[in-house]
């Protein structure tokens, strides 16, 4: 009520000071702005107070009338208040500025402690998590590979089981393979013992088989020889047969020569016969001869004597003598033919003599030579018994030679038949060994081959158990590394801790300085509770004048109010100005502020007197209002002080830097330059002043509030109708409505709120 | 009563959209990084002389990304959409040093606001990709973020045009409200 009334009072003041609106009171919802614009103490009231102004207006400046009458009454009171006030408020002010330096300074260092504490606890709490995490990952990673390790581990050495057996069984294996090997070579060696034996018979027997063969030879040679001396006694008795033949023949040769000697004997006896027969005719003859020689001599002597007588008869004695010499020579020659016959018969005799001797001796000799030959023939045919003999011998050598030979084939075929049965068996049994052995071989390879395979495996195994050995020894060397980088951790983490040990000392430290400023605070609040005691009682003192003050104001109540308020506004603005002067010392301004503050409730308090009994609660109700209101304003105007400071090292920046920056300031804060003191803090500002400016701003809000979702609209209510100056009832009624369009429920808002006011309230003109 | 079931309902069914504003100084990048944030692209953008309003979906959490034109004269209009805000995006140019001074005091002057006394505050120190772009510790400093008490605040190096940063800041937004639920 009283709020209200004091609202249409600062508002019709406001129109009266500033018309035009140009310099209207400014209007604003937040006490900030409120305190921004200065020590216009009454402007708050001004904002929601817009419905019934024009209803109270008439009587708002009666009872200003009456006020300001009040006021020259109670300005004695007021004096006094004021002095206690005074009193008041400075210890108020000292107990503040100590409580609020002490607790700013308590908060601050508590709160940077506190977030330090917090920060470095957290931080290391966290590092210490995050390690103990990381630690716990890696040992849990480690155990992990370890037991992944182990039970590599377990199955290496199972595998190094396996394969030791299956070494042990290879060896077994190899074992058995030996001793079937050494079996097989014994057996071999046996076989080859049995034959060496065997080609040792087999040798002998050959060597057997060799003599007999030169034996055989031998007796070939022999026999050969044989038939040689066969040959040549055959060829000998050839011979001696041809001789004997020529023997024979020359004997009957000889028989045929002694025959024919014998003939010729015969003969020779009958031609010797026959010469004595012819020699005694011859004898005979000669003897006729010679009788004829005789009777020729006689027939020659009787021819001489004739001759002799005959001479002439001589020529035919001469021819007779002739004819006689002729027959003497005839006889002569005769004589001589007969001597020479008789000689050459002698000589034949002779001859044929000789020649019977020769003859004779030839037959001798022949006859000896027969006896010879005989014999020789004799001795021949003895030869050819004895060779005949011989012959025999040698065909029974020959036989004996056959016989032999026929053994020795026989005894050769044996042989031959034992060789080559030999050979048979020791071809079987060589095939039979060469079986075996290739048997043998092939088990011998087969085990070869499974022992190449067992080593293979081996050496698989081997090469595995390396690698697992070198993974064992890289994870041994990793699970060193890890241990080392765990210890190193670990290290880490005991510096961590000693880190932490040292900072809970120092925290404790802090705790203790803590404890002192504690303590110190304490009795500080000792000391503010003793200040507080001391304000209370001045404020039971100031309770006690303003129930006097109450009291009077009952009388003041009839005084006139127009003159009175017409004053105080008068004063006000001066005190505004008093404060544009003041608030450089930032706690004097609240000071100056507060004044009509509790002017204005001093103020308030005579209508109330006037129309009639104050309640008391109500009175403090209102104190209690205004003490929180100076309160905040001292709040806000600390607030305003450090922005100003702020302010001020900014301007005092921007006139450093840049001089021209004036007068875009000047120009940016036609409004702020009267409004407040802080003219850069736009955000702050009044929105009254800038309307004009900003159509712009309005046309882009309106086309969005009208464009866009119910919800974004919802938020835009404000900014409209602040904006197209709303009024609080209207900006209600915009909010229900919309918010029906959003609800499902609800019935429509009904539109009184909207139209009366507008009806009773006249607006302010926009300018 | 209708407030009432569609508070009910809107329990019931689904989860209530985040409401997040992007505020900041004119040119500090709010509209790039909206939109780098709804579509992923960077998309070529004139001074909002008003706002701009996206619904984002990032990890199943839906956000009503208001983005307010941060001019001179409608800075004053921010508070018009300060009720209900879940958390706040402050976008400041890291090259900026000349009027880092007036972010850091409407950020302030935002901050003492009653309706964002719950809010969250993510300051972007953006435009991460300049040279000469401070650092953002520097800029915390500056920002007097430090002092900030009683408010869940992180501050993030971004560059709303290579698109670095955003998601961890987004992250760290999303974790955040999460938690705070």
């Amino acid at each position: 009520m009283f709020a209200k009334l004091k609202k249409k009072i600062a508002e019709e003041t406001a129109v009266a000071q500033r018309p035009g609106g140009a310099t209207r009171i400014p209007r604003s919802v937040s006490k900030e702005s409120v305190a921004s614009m200065g020590a216009d103490s009454g402007d708050d009231f001004a904002s929601d107070g817009s419905s019934s102004r024009e209803d109270l207006s008439s009587q708002l400046l009666r009872r200003n009338e009456q006020i300001r009458k009040l006021e020259a009454r109670l300005s004695d009171y007021a004096e006094q208040v004021r002095n206690l006030q005074k009193i008041k408020e400075k210890l108020e002010i000292a107990l503040e500025k100590h409580q609020d330096s002490s607790m700013r300074k308590f908060q601050e260092q508590n709160e940077t402690f506190q977030a330090n504490r917090a920060k470095m606890a957290e931080g290391l709490a966290l590092a210490l998590a995050r390690k103990d995490q990381e630690w716990s990952e890696k040992v849990d990673q480690l155990e992990k590979e370890k037991k992944f390790l182990t039970a590599q581990l377990q199955e290496m050495k199972n595998q190094s089981l396996n394969l030791f057996q299956r070494r042990d069984e290879m060896d077994e294996l190899e074992g058995f393979q030996q001793q079937e090997l050494s079996k097989v070579k014994h057996m071999l060696l046996k076989k080859e013992e049995s034959l060496g034996k065997m080609e040792q018979e087999l040798e002998a027997r050959t060597r057997e088989l060799s003599r007999t063969q030169e034996e055989l030879m031998t007796s070939n040679q022999m026999s050969s020889d044989l038939s040689q001396k066969l040959e040549e006694l055959q060829r000998y008795y050839s011979a001696l047969e041809e001789q004997r033949d020529h023997v024979t023949a020359s004997k009957t040769g000889a028989e045929n020569k002694v025959t024919a000697l014998e003939q010729k004997e015969q003969e020779l006896q009958a031609l010797i016969q026959q010469l004595s027969i012819d020699l005694q005719k011859v004898t005979a003859e000669t003897q006729e001869k010679e009788k004829r020689i005789t009777h020729l001599q006689e027939k020659v002597a009787s021819l001489e004597k004739r001759l002799e007588q005959n001479l002439s008869g001589e020529e035919h004695v001469q021819e007779l003598l002739k004819e006689k010499t002729l027959a003497e020579q005839n006889l002569v020659d005769t004589r001589q033919q007969l001597l020479a016959a008789r000689s050459s018969q002698a000589k034949a005799i002779d001859n044929l003599e000789t020649r019977v001797k020769e003859l004779e001796q030839s037959l001798q000799a022949s006859e000896e030579k027969l006896k010879q030959s005989s014999d020789v023939v004799a001795a021949q045919e003895a030869q050819i018994r004895e060779l005949a003999t011989a012959d025999q011998e040698r065909s029974r050598a020959q036989q004996q030679v056959l016989a032999l030979e026929q053994q020795c084939t026989e005894r050769v075929q044996a042989l031959e038949a034992q060789l080559t049965a030999l050979e048979r068996v020791r071809t079987a049994t060589q095939t039979a060994a060469e079986w075996e052995v290739r048997e043998l071989k092939q088990e011998n390879a087969a085990l070869k081959e499974s022992k190449n395979e067992s080593e293979h495996s081996l050496q698989r195994h081997q090469l595995e158990l390396k690698k697992l050995k070198e993974e064992w020894s890289q994870r041994e060397i990793v699970s060193v590394a890890m241990a080392q980088a765990l210890e190193e951790v670990r290290k880490q983490r005991e510096e961590f801790q000693q880190q932490a040990a040292n900072l809970t000392a120092i925290i404790d430290e802090k705790e203790q300085s803590l404890q002192e400023k504690t303590e110190v605070i304490l009795q500080k609040e000792q000391e503010i509770l003793q200040l507080k005691e001391g304000h209370d009682c001045a404020l039971l003192q100031a309770r006690q004048l303003r129930t006097e003050l109450e009291a009077l104001q009952g009388l003041r109540a009839a005084e006139s109010e127009a003159a009175t308020t017409r004053e105080d506004l008068q004063r006000l603005p001066g005190q505004e100005q008093g404060m544009v002067l003041s608030s450089s010392e930032p706690h004097v301004a609240p000071r100056a502020r507060q004044d009509p503050v509790y002017q204005l409730p001093a103020a308030e308090g005579m209508p109330n007197g006037e129309m009639g009994a104050m309640d008391p609660r109500q009175l403090q109700k209102e104190k209690q209002d205004l003490e929180q209101q100076l309160l905040e304003k001292n709040k806000t105007i600390k607030q305003m002080q450090q922005r100003m400071l702020e302010l001020r090292k900014t301007l005092q920046k921007e006139l450093k830097i840049k001089p021209e920056n004036e007068l875009f300031e000047v120009r940016e804060k036609p409004g702020p330059e009267m409004s407040n003191l802080a003219p850069s803090v736009t955000n702050n500002a009044d929105l009254a002043d800038a309307r004009e400016i900003n159509f712009e701003y309005l046309k882009h809000v309106v086309l969005k509030f009208m464009s866009c979702r119910e919800s974004e609209a919802f938020h835009l209510i404000k900014a409209v109708s602040v904006l197209l100056n709303f009024s609080q009832e209207e900006e209600n009624m915009l909010k229900e409505t919309l918010e029906y369009k959003m609800s499902w429920f609800g019935s429509k808002p009904a539109p009184k709120g909207s139209i009366r006011p507008s009806i009773s309230n006249p607006r302010i003109p926009w300018s | 009563m209708g407030g009432f079931f569609s508070s009910i309902f809107s329990s019931l069914f689904g989860t209530r959209e985040m409401r997040i504003l992007i505020l900041g100084l004119d040119g500090a990048g709010k509209t790039t990084i909206l939109y780098r944030l709804q579509v992923g692209e960077v998309v070529t953008t004139i001074p909002t002389i008003g706002f701009n309003v996206e619904t984002v979906t990032y990890k199943n959490l839906k956000f009503q990304v208001w983005d307010l034109g941060g001019q001179t004269s409608i800075r004053p209009y921010w508070r018009c959409y300060y009720s209900n805000t879940d958390a706040v995006i402050y976008v400041v140019d890291s090259c900026d040093r000349d009027r880092i001074g007036i972010s850091k005091s409407e950020l302030v002057a935002m901050l003492e606001e009653e309706e964002l006394r719950k809010a969250i505050l993510v300051v972007f120190a953006n435009k991460q990709d300049m040279e000469q772009a401070m650092t953002p510790s520097e800029m915390a400093n500056s920002l007097g973020l430090p002092a900030l008490k009683d408010r869940k605040w992180q501050i993030f190096k971004t560059s709303a045009t290579k698109g670095t940063g955003l998601d961890e800041a987004m992250e760290w937004l999303v974790e955040t409200l999460k938690s705070r639920q």
